[in-house]
């Protein structure tokens, strides 16, 4: 009788042999497509159904109110352009884990899932960003395009996820 | 332009070939050892939270390359023209290559150590710690610049006139 393996280790372990594809969300932040691993996706939230907390436009991390939690979500338009960030229709709330904890993700439109081999994705240069670079998974292309993908667990690192866990609020 | 490799030139003994190229107007060089191709421009896909002269990545034959503006760096505003071109330099920071955008690439020259003058404290604006050399070229100064320190320095700079 083979071992068990948990449903999340057996996804880890098909997802690094190397030639199978993974599978990425795609959503969109301002005028560019990013993505990030389904496997670390828990759920993603419709905006009618999400109430952030009062916070002032440009601050990246904010609170949503969960199923009786107050969750850090990360406005990734803040995040990414520092751009003051209202709450398109089309928006969503990415629900993952980031360092253990829970976290969310607003971006402005879900648009689509796609499957990439691991061996096709790059690391990103170092001067293409000032952001730290354990926010990125690594990117690739697709449609001549280039996307980057996120790491929730790099992300759930940043310092206003730290101190908003840290606080407690 | 179509994508060209970066030709070989002849160089007198102790000379360095260089490749000469315009920004606003004026004329500028980089080693020519540096320069790995030279691209027609394209858009780049842009970056979150980059730098204000890093305009985002392309890919080029399989490699991601960050592709900064020199007009930009500079302090040039205003529109640039509407052909630039990308020089692919090595040796810039982390990155194994890194894309320059130029206003337009005109020819090679050779300098040798005789024709290259120390810079005085600045030169159009830019500190001489960004600058390998002066020379004149056609009866016009062209200033050698030392792309690695400008462009991994945070320090603004603003090209005068």
């Amino acid at each position: 009788m083979g071992r068990f393996v948990p449903p999340s280790r057996r996804t880890r372990a098909r997802a690094e042999t190397p030639g199978v594809r993974e599978k990425f969300l795609l959503f969109r932040v301002g005028d560019e497509i990013y993505g990030m691993a389904l496997r670390g996706l828990r759920e993603v939230l419709l905006s009618d159904g999400v109430a952030l907390l009062p916070a002032s436009p440009s601050q990246v991390c904010v609170a949503l109110a969960h199923r009786g939690h107050r969750l850090p979500v990360i406005r990734m338009r803040a995040l990414f352009e520092g751009a003051q960030a209202g709450m398109p229709a089309a928006a969503r709330v990415l629900l993952t884990e980031g360092q253990g904890r829970p976290l969310g993700l607003l971006v402005d439109e879900v648009l689509e899932m796609v499957e990439v081999d691991p061996a096709h994705i790059a690391p990103v240069p170092a001067l293409a960003t000032l952001l730290d670079p354990a926010c990125f998974r690594g990117l690739f292309t697709r449609k001549d395009r280039v996307i980057l993908l996120v790491n929730e667990h790099g992300l759930g690192g940043a310092d206003e996820v730290l101190q908003f866990n840290a606080a407690g609020t | 332009m179509a994508q060209a490799n970066a030709a070989p030139v002849e160089v007198s003994l102790g000379a360095t070939a260089t490749l000469i190229f315009l920004v606003a107007g004026k004329q500028f060089a980089v080693d020519l050892a540096r320069v790995e191709r030279i691209l027609d421009y394209r858009r780049p896909t842009r970056t979150p939270r980059r730098p204000p002269h890093v305009e985002g990545i392309i890919q080029h034959e399989g490699r991601y390359l960050p592709i900064m503006s020199l007009r930009k760096r500079l302090g040039v505003e205003g529109p640039g023209p509407a052909n630039p071109a990308i020089l692919l330099l090595t040796g810039i920071g982390r990155d194994p290559v890194v894309g320059v955008v130029v206003d337009q690439v005109l020819h090679v020259l050779s300098l040798p150590p005789d024709r290259l003058l120390l810079p005085p404290p600045r030169v159009f604006g830019i500190r001489a710690e960004f600058i390998r050399g002066v020379a004149n070229a056609g009866g016009r100064p062209v200033v050698w610049l030392d792309e690695s320190k400008l462009l991994t320095s945070a320090e603004a700079i603003t090209l005068l006139a």
